[in-house]
């Protein structure tokens, strides 16, 4: 293969949105909303089509403000329907993603039509390209110091998310297993739950914005998904989400230039063979870790005493 | 969560560092987006200029998927033609804002002069090439950049530009031709998506598309009901298919008029966004447009050799 800058700058995008998804996508899983960045990516067309009939023009700018704001009213209608409507967050997700998506192709039908609103065209970037878009740092007298424009934008998103689950990893905790000790201790886990899911709507939209869907989809679900075959304690939860999460970047970008040649084939879109090697990681997780298919056939598996018990709330799903 | 924080200095550390002098050096190759604009770069560039196609002759630039090589490739280009007017969707967007950096990247479609671009002022149809006339101005506007590029070729690629440039006004004598022989009340062509407005407009024919502009939008039942209606009422014999757009909607309209009582048959396949396979007469710009034209002028009741202006279609 022939290796250059731009397959670093491509790792170093790929890596930093892994882990900018990963962090909130572990919270998302401890709360069985993992399809949240599923049910974003589908969402943000009315946020597109209000944009644009508002400011008449597909800049990104608006573009992305106008996805923002979808991706956040998502959350909280999710919120509302789950609460009020006493259906199950899954259903609430696909009540909300679906409704918001319909009103957006009719907005677009009856005063956009002409226009090309695409989100694939208009919102979505290409991880591929973002090292054709460089910021330059600084420069020396021979030495240009350059980082992809994404890079910085997901760099500052995946600081805020690590700000933020540092600030109230505790709340955080609480509220995600047991909200209503949370509630006794005045931790308010409603509060908790909004601040997650405008995390995970910036998140989000600015990798959308800044590496296309699949690769965001992706690893806001598997990486923590592959994490909980591994271990239950929440520390480890997250540094091994975190790790699988590099992982799949890291082993993505390098099988989507090695592996197809070694077939005879062209090379393949970097963003999507990340998507897979997140899969495949889950994949060996599943076989050879410690709750996998290998140990069960055997007989071997004991469940710790300490480990959170995700299985209780699935007792309200079985009636 | 302190540890969170050392993730922070891996940032860092994958920050690349480029010489300045590699970060300006090119290879002189000539990058294009699409076919059309490759076939005409090529014809003026003659063969021993190596001119890069990024998507495929075959491929609907909506759907096409980005790859690492391409981005190797535009940034060691000496000169890169695409599009503009949003047809490359991302890659467009991305190549505007290398061009705005003063890199030699070229819109080929914008700011062509005596042109009128047709839809909304801020988001026109970017199918220019429909109309063999605007074409050959992008013809024109190839050349001047590729002499800028390679001023000590200038007289070969004025040459061959003039040459080329009367293969068009055949092609656009032979179109004007053509869509005369359609019986007037039938010169209404139909067709999956909006991709043909320059050239309804160019010769005359009334264009109804199915789809709106965009590949990905869906045709809703009124649309199909109106078009179905319209196709019954302007007995119009055929509506067309093409290579780029599912037959999907187009097979909705033909079902829809057999109830109403009128046969619609497809006219045959159209080359929209991309152009037939390369390598072939049809993956040729000229070919292409022959095809085209001598397509619709036989499915619409007018009459023109099949095998088109140079005999060289095959079908």
């Amino acid at each position: 293969m022939n290796w250059t800058a731009n397959d670093l700058h491509i790792i170093l995008v790929g890596t930093l949105c892994a882990l900018a998804c990963a962090l909130p996508g572990t919270f998302l899983l401890l709360r069985r909303m993992s399809m949240m960045g599923d049910a974003i990516s589908h969402a943000v067309l009315p946020g597109l089509a209000i944009a644009f009939l508002i400011s008449g023009s597909r800049a990104s700018w608006w573009m992305f403000f106008g996805a923002a704001i979808a991706g956040v009213l998502t959350a909280l209608f999710t919120q509302w329907i789950t609460r009020f409507g006493k259906v199950e967050r899954g259903a609430a997700m696909g009540i909300v993603f679906t409704t918001l998506f319909a009103i957006g192709l009719i907005l677009i039908k009856q005063s956009a039509d002409h226009v090309d609103l695409d989100p694939a065209c208009v919102l979505y970037g290409a991880l591929e390209y973002t090292p054709l878009d460089l910021v330059t740092l600084f420069e020396t007298a021979e030495h240009l110091i350059q980082v992809p424009r994404a890079a910085l934008v997901i760099a500052a998103t995946l600081l805020f998310n690590i700000l933020i689950i540092a600030l109230f990893f505790k709340e955080f905790t609480l509220a995600s297993f047991d909200p209503s000790l949370a509630k006794t201790q005045g931790f308010r886990p409603m509060l908790m739950h909004y601040l997650l899911m405008t995390m995970v709507a910036v998140t989000t939209v600015a990798s959308f914005e800044a590496v296309g869907s699949i690769i965001v989809i992706a690893m806001l679900i598997v990486p923590p998904a592959t994490a909980f075959l591994l271990t239950r304690r929440l520390p480890i939860l997250i540094a091994t989400s975190l790790i699988v999460a590099v992982l799949s970047a890291l082993l993505g970008h390098l099988s989507s230039q090695a592996l197809p040649h070694l077939l005879g084939l062209p090379e393949t879109t970097s963003s999507g063979m990340m998507a897979t090697a997140t899969g495949v990681l889950f994949l060996l997780a599943w076989v050879f870790g410690p709750e996998g298919l290998m140990r069960q056939n055997s007989g071997e598996l004991k469940k710790p005493e300490h480990l959170i018990d995700l299985d209780e709330p699935k007792a309200l799903e079985k009636h | 969560m302190k540890w969170l924080l050392t993730l922070l200095p891996a940032f860092f550390l994958s920050i690349s560092c480029t010489k300045k002098k590699e970060a300006a050096a090119t290879d002189g190759s000539i990058i294009t987006t699409i076919g059309m604009i490759a076939n005409v770069t090529r014809e003026i560039a003659g063969e021993q200029q190596e001119v890069i196609n990024l998507i495929g002759e075959g491929v609907d630039p909506h759907g096409h998927k980005p790859l690492k090589s391409e981005v190797d490739r535009i940034q060691k280009a000496g000169l890169v033609f695409y599009n503009g007017l949003m047809l490359e969707g991302k890659m467009g967007s991305i190549l505007t804002s290398r061009k705005e950096k003063g890199k030699p990247i070229f819109a080929v479609a914008e700011g062509l002069e005596g042109v009128s671009l047709i839809g909304d002022p801020a988001h026109p149809d970017p199918h220019l090439w429909m109309d063999i006339s605007i074409w050959a101005k992008v013809a024109t506007a190839i050349e001047s950049h590729l002499s800028q590029f390679d001023p000590s070729k200038k007289a070969h690629y004025a040459a061959r530009l003039s040459a080329y440039q009367e293969s068009l006004s055949e092609l656009q004598s032979y179109a004007l031709m053509a869509f005369g022989t359609i019986p007037v009340d039938q010169r209404i062509l139909v067709t999956a998506h909006d991709a043909f407005s320059y050239l309804g407009k160019a010769y005359g024919i009334e264009v109804r598309g199915i789809q709106g502009i965009s590949t990905e939008s869906e045709a809703g039942n009124k649309d199909i009901n109106d078009l179905v209606t319209y196709l019954v009422e302007k007995k119009i014999p055929a509506i067309f298919v093409e290579s780029s757009v599912p037959k999907k909607s187009v097979q909705a309209v033909i079902e829809g008029a057999a109830q109403k009582g009128h046969q619609v048959k497809i006219g045959g396949t159209l080359f929209s966004d991309a152009m037939g396979p390369a390598g072939s007469y049809e993956g040729t710009y000229i070919g292409m447009m022959d095809h085209n034209i001598t397509t619709i002028t036989n499915a619409l009741g007018g009459d023109v050799p099949p095998n088109g202006f140079q005999g060289k279609l095959r079908h």
